[in-house]
C-alpha cells in the first residue's frame, strides 16, 4: 500500500464530496423545511417575512448559496444555528464525542457478539443450536427499538424494577459515571442490533465453511477453533470490514436518535433530528458535509484495509 | 473466584464513582436542586426571539421584566416586578410613566467594565424594546407594540438607529420611562409581563450578537450555567434583589394554598433554590419513567397516563396509589383548539357571486353541525377538555356560561338538510384540503374530522390531507391561502380576551394571525370600539356580540380548551403554572430541607 495509492483514493473522494454536498444541498433547499415562519412573530407583514427570508439568505440564487456552503465547509466556518444562535462548530465539538461514547460500546459489543453467535450457528448449521440462534435473532429483529428502550428503562431504572441506573442524563465525569449512564443504552443497542448482526455474520460464515479449503483442512484434522478463527473468520473479513466501515459514519453522525432522545443524552443524533424538524439549515449543512467526509474517509480506509487482509486486492 | 470478586467490587466502586453529591451551599447544607420536566425544547433564549412557551419559561428566570403576574392570585393580576409601581397613566390613556427600581444590577459578565454587572437604567428598557424593531435582531415580539407606540414604527423605517430617540419611548432619567401610545391600548401593561419585554444590556448584545442566546446577561433570579439539546441548568443569582415574599401581595388563599405549604415562604427572599434544571423530554414514556424514578420534581402528565393517574374524571380525582406521593392540579389551558375555514378560498369562503356566497355559508354551517365535539373531547382529550361555543373560553371572565351551546352540539340531521337545501350532493361538494404538520396524532385528528364529515354525506375522497414536514411549513401554506381547512390552536399571550378577538380582525388577515382571512366590517367596527376599552360590562357585551357574529358566519369550527394535569412531589413547595404566570413561578419554588437534591 503506497502513498500514491492512498493519495489517489483521497483525490477520488473530492468529486464524490462535491456530488454528495450538491445533491444534499439541492434537496435541502427545495424540499427541506422553511425556517422563515418559525422565526416571524404573530401578525407578520409581507415586509417582515421578507426581512427574515433575507436574514436566512433564502433570497439568494441557488448557486451562490451552494458556493457559500462549500466555502463554509472548506474554511470550517459553519456559522451559527438558526435556532439557538450557538456556533455550529461548537455544537459539533460538544455533541460528537458524546454520541461516539454512547454508541461505541453497543456497536462493538453488538458486532463481536453477532460474530461469535454467527460463527456458532454456521458451525452447527442445520442443527438445533443453529435453529435456536436464528429463531432468537428473528425475535430480536422483530421487537421494536422503542419497546426495548422503554422495557429496559422500567426494568432497570425505575422503582417498578431494579432501579439501578438513571432513566436520563449524561453527567459523565469519570469512568464510574460513564458506566452508570451508558449501561442501559448499550444494552438496548446490543439487543436491537444483535439479531441483524448474527444473521449477517452467520450467512457469510456459513458460505465460507462450505468452501473446499475448509473441507480440506477438516480432512487434515484441523480443530474447530483453528478452522473458525484462523481460516473462516480471516477469509470472511472483506464483507465484515465493509459492513463495519460503512456503519461507522452512521455511528458517528447519527449517534442513535432514539437512545439520545429517550435517555436524555445531548448527542449529535438528537441535534440533527431537531435541525431537520425545525429547518435549521446551518446545522443540517454541517452534518451533511461531515457525513460526506466520513464516508470518503471510510471508503479510503476500507480500501486500505482490503489490501491488508487480502493482498490480491492491491495487486489487482 | 477471588479474581471475580475483585472485578465485581471494582465495578461497584466505579459505579459509585458516578454517584456524586451536589456541591454544598455556603451554609454547608446540600444544594437545593429543582428539576422541572418540559415536553419540548426552547429555541433561542434571546428575549427578542423567545417565542416558544419553553423559551419564555426560561427567559423570565434569566432576565427581569417591568411587570409580572401575582404568583397565586386568580384571575391573574399584574404586579410590579422591576417597576416600582403600576404605571401612572394620563387621563386620555395615552401616556404611561413607569419608575423602575434603583440598585438592580445585571449579573457579572466580561461585557461590563471590570466584569462587574452594572445597574439597570431606564435606557436599557428603551433599548430592549427598540431591538424588536431592528431587522438585524430577527426579533419576534414586535407585533405586541407595532403601530401602538408613537414613533417606533417610523424609527424602524428610518433605519433603526439606536442613537435616535423615539418620541413615544423615552428614558426621562435613569429611573423613569415614559411611553406614549398612538391610541389607547388597555392591554399594554400585559405586554410588559412578556418575556419579549425582558431587559437586556446593550453591551451584551454588542458583544454576543446572535450568540446572546447562550450568553444571557440579565438580572433575573437565576443565571444560565449550561444548556444543550436535552437540558438547561440555571444557578441562583446571588445578587438578585432582596424582596421578602408577601403572602397577601401574591394572592394567598389558605383554602387553596395552605396544603401546598406556601405559607412557609412568608418573609423569605426568593429564589429559594440553588439550582434550577429544565429537562426537555418530548417523549411521553421517557418523561413519565423519569418522573416515576424520582429524577424529576414536576411533570405535566401525558394523556397516555391519565387512566393510570386518575381514579375518576368527574370530579377529577387522583388514584389512591399517587395520592400520598404527589400534589395534583388540573389546570385549564389558556387557549383553545379550532378549525378555521379559509374565507379567502371561493370554494368555501367568500364568493363574488352572492348566490354562491350564500351556498358556501350553508356548506360551512353544515360542516360545523357535522362536527362532533363530544367525540373529539373523548378520544383526544380524555373527556376532560372544556367545549364552548366560539372563541371566548371558560377561563376568561367574558365567558357566558348561559350562552346557547347549539354551535358545538352535533346535528347530523340539520347538516344533511342544509346541504340538500343548498343543492349539495356527492358530485357538487367541493374537494377541500385539510392541512396539518406531520405527526401521528395530527393524522388521527384529521381522520376523525373526515369521518365526522362523511357521516353528513361528504365523500371521504373530497377531504384531502395536506401534510407538512414542520409547523413552519404548514404555517407558510395556510398563510399563503393554500389550505382550505386550517386546524390550529391558540395560546393566549395575556389574560385578556382581546388577544382572542384579534384573531378575526380583518386587517390581521393572512399572513397575520387571522388565518381564516375573515373580513366582516361589523366585526371590525366592534373590535375597534372594544380595543380601547378597559374591562367592563360594555366591553364584555361587545365581545359577546363579536363572538356571535363569528358563529353566525360559521367562520370556524370552535372550540375546546384542554385541561392539563400537573403532578409534583410532596417535598416541593410550589404552585405550578403553565399559562400567563409561566416561568415566573420558578423563583418561588422551594424544597423541604430533606428533599435537597442528590444528583445521580
Amino acid at each position: 500500500m503506497s502513498v500514491p495509492y492512498i493519495t489517489s483514493r483521497l483525490l477520488y473522494g473530492i468529486p464524490l464530496m462535491l456530488g454528495v454536498t450538491f445533491i444534499s444541498f439541492l434537496l435541502m433547499v427545495h424540499f427541506g423545511p422553511d425556517k422563515t415562519y418559525e422565526l416571524i412573530g404573530k401578525n407578520p407583514t409581507e415586509e417582515q417575512i421578507n426581512e427574515v427570508r433575507q436574514s436566512l439568505g433564502y433570497d439568494q440564487p441557488f448557486l451562490l448559496r451552494y458556493g457559500n456552503y462549500v466555502k463554509e465547509l472548506l474554511t470550517l466556518d459553519l456559522g451559527l444555528s438558526d435556532s439557538s444562535g450557538e456556533p455550529v462548530s461548537s455544537i459539533l465539538i460538544k455533541t460528537l464525542p458524546i454520541s461516539l461514547a454512547l454508541v461505541l460500546p453497543g456497536f462493538v459489543l453488538g458486532n463481536l457478539l453477532g460474530m461469535a453467535l454467527g460463527l456458532l450457528a454456521a458451525w452447527y448449521r442445520g442443527k438445533w443450536l443453529d435453529k435456536l440462534v436464528m429463531s432468537a435473532s428473528v425475535v430480536g429483529m422483530s421487537v421494536s427499538f422503542l419497546v426495548i428502550i422503554i422495557s429496559l428503562q422500567i426494568l432497570l431504572c425505575t422503582p417498578y424494577g431494579l432501579n439501578l441506573f438513571p432513566v436520563r442524563g449524561w453527567q459523565v465525569h469519570g469512568l464510574g459515571s460513564y458506566f452508570y449512564y451508558v449501561t442501559v443504552p448499550t444494552l438496548a443497542l446490543v439487543l436491537v442490533t444483535l439479531g441483524y448482526n448474527t444473521r449477517f455474520y452467520r450467512a457469510i460464515m456459513a458460505d465460507e465453511i462450505e468452501r473446499d479449503h475448509i473441507r480440506t483442512l477438516r480432512a487434515y484434522g484441523a480443530g474447530p477453533a483453528e478452522l473458525l478463527f484462523k481460516h473462516v473468520l480471516k477469509n470472511s473479513l472483506i464483507p465484515v470490514l465493509t459492513r463495519i466501515m460503512f456503519s461507522v459514519p452512521f455511528v458517528v453522525v447519527s449517534g442513535s436518535l432514539l437512545l439520545e432522545s429517550y435517555f436524555g443524552i445531548p448527542g449529535i443524533g438528537l441535534v440533527t433530528f431537531n435541525a431537520i424538524t425545525s429547518g435549521d439549515q446551518p446545522i443540517l449543512k454541517a452534518v451533511v458535509g461531515l457525513t460526506g467526509v466520513l464516508f470518503v474517509l471510510a471508503l479510503t480506509i476500507n480500501d486500505m484495509l482490503y489490501s491488508v487482509v487480502d493482498p490480491r486486492v492491491s495487486k489487482s | 473466584m477471588l479474581k471475580k470478586t475483585k472485578i465485581i467490587i471494582l465495578l461497584v466502586l466505579l459505579m459509585l464513582g458516578g454517584c456524586e453529591q451536589p456541591p454544598p451551599t455556603d451554609s454547608g447544607l446540600p444544594a437545593k436542586i429543582y428539576r422541572h420536566a418540559m415536553d419540548g425544547a426552547p429555541g433561542s433564549l434571546d428575549p427578542a426571539q423567545a417565542t416558544s412557551l419553553y423559551a419564555k419559561f426560561i427567559v423570565v428566570n434569566l432576565y427581569d421584566t417591568l411587570y409580572r403576574y401575582k404568583y397565586l392570585a386568580r384571575p391573574y393580576q399584574v404586579q410590579p416586578n422591576l417597576a416600582v409601581a403600576m404605571p401612572e397613566v394620563s387621563e386620555d390613556g395615552l401616556q404611561l410613566t413607569i419608575r423602575i427600581k434603583r440598585g438592580v444590577y445585571f449579573i457579572d459578565d466580561p461585557v461590563f467594565e471590570g466584569g462587574i454587572g452594572r445597574e439597570i437604567k431606564a435606557k436599557d428598557f428603551v433599548y430592549s424594546i427598540k431591538r424588536h424593531f431592528d431587522p438585524a435582531t430577527r426579533a419576534q415580539g414586535a407585533w405586541l407594540w407595532q403601530n401602538r407606540i408613537e414613533g417606533l414604527d417610523l424609527w424602524k423605517t428610518e433605519g433603526s438607529d439606536y442613537d435616535k430617540e423615539v418620541i413615544g419611548l423615552r428614558a426621562l432619567d435613569d429611573y423613569t420611562v415614559q411611553i406614549t401610545l398612538s391610541r389607547p391600548f388597555p392591554q399594554f401593561v400585559h405586554t410588559l409581563t412578556q418575556g419579549y419585554a425582558a431587559i437586556v444590556s446593550r453591551e451584551a448584545v454588542r458583544k454576543y450578537g446572535q450568540m446572546l442566546s447562550n450568553h444571557p446577561v440579565g438580572s433575573g433570579p437565576f443565571r444560565l450555567v449550561s444548556r444543550d439539546s436535552v437540558r438547561a441548568v440555571l444557578a441562583k443569582n446571588h445578587g438578585f434583589r432582596q424582596e421578602p415574599f408577601d403572602l397577601t401581595d401574591e394572592g394567598f388563599d389558605p383554602a387553596k394554598h395552605e396544603k401546598l405549604g406556601i405559607q412557609q415562604l412568608q418573609g423569605k427572599s426568593p429564589p429559594f433554590i440553588d439550582q434550577l434544571e429544565f429537562e426537555f423530554i418530548t417523549e411521553d414514556a421517557a418523561r413519565w419513567n423519569a418522573f416515576s424514578a424520582g429524577e424529576l420534581h414536576f411533570i405535566k402528565v401525558p394523556v397516555s397516563q391519565f387512566d393510570n393517574v386518575l381514579s375518576q374524571r368527574s370530579p377529577l380525582t387522583l388514584s389512591p396509589q399517587y395520592d400520598g406521593m404527589y400534589h395534583f392540579e388540573a389546570s385549564p389551558e389558556a387557549g383553545f383548539i379550532y378549525t378555521n375555514f379559509n374565507m379567502a378560498d371561493p370554494r368555501i369562503g367568500y364568493h363574488p357571486d352572492q348566490e354562491q356566497n350564500h351556498r358556501n355559508h350553508a356548506l360551512r354551517c353544515a360542516m360545523v353541525k357535522a362536527f362532533d365535539w363530544e367525540k373529539r373531547n373523548e378520544i383526544f382529550f380524555y373527556d376532560i377538555g372544556q367545549v364552548f361555543p366560539g372563541i371566548i373560553p371558560p377561563s376568561v371572565p367574558e365567558y357566558d356560561a348561559d350562552s346557547d351551546t347549539s354551535y358545538v352540539q352535533r346535528d347530523l340531521k340539520g347538516a344533511r338538510e342544509l346541504l340538500l337545501a343548498n343543492g349539495y350532493d356527492e358530485t357538487t361538494l367541493p374537494t377541500l384540503e385539510y392541512g396539518f404538520p406531520n405527526s401521528v396524532t395530527e393524522r388521527q385528528i384529521f381522520e376523525q374530522f373526515r369521518n365526522f364529515m362523511t357521516d353528513a354525506g361528504y365523500p371521504a375522497s373530497k377531504i384531502r390531507p395536506l401534510i407538512f414536514a414542520t409547523y413552519g411549513d404548514y404555517q407558510r401554506a395556510y398563510s399563503q391561502g393554500k389550505v382550505a381547512l386550517i386546524n390550529s390552536s391558540w395560546t393566549m399571550d395575556y389574560p385578556d380576551v382581546e388577544n382572542n378577538m384579534q384573531l378575526y380582525f380583518g386587517p390581521n388577515a393572512a399572513p397575520g394571525s387571522n388565518s381564516a382571512s375573515y373580513n366582516n366590517p361589523d366585526y371590525d367596527r366592534l373590535y375597534k370600539t372594544s380595543a380601547v376599552l378597559n374591562e367592563s360590562p360594555r366591553r364584555t357585551q361587545i365581545y359577546r356580540e363579536m363572538n356571535q357574529l363569528l358563529m353566525n358566519d360559521c367562520v370556524s369550527i370552535t372550540g375546546i380548551s384542554r385541561t392539563l394535569l400537573f403532578l409534583w412531589d410532596k417535598e416541593t413547595i410550589m404552585k405550578p403554572d403553565r399559562s400567563f404566570l409561566g416561568g415566573y413561578f420558578m423563583r418561588f419554588v422551594d424544597l423541604v430541607d430533606s428533599a435537597s437534591s442528590t444528583a445521580p
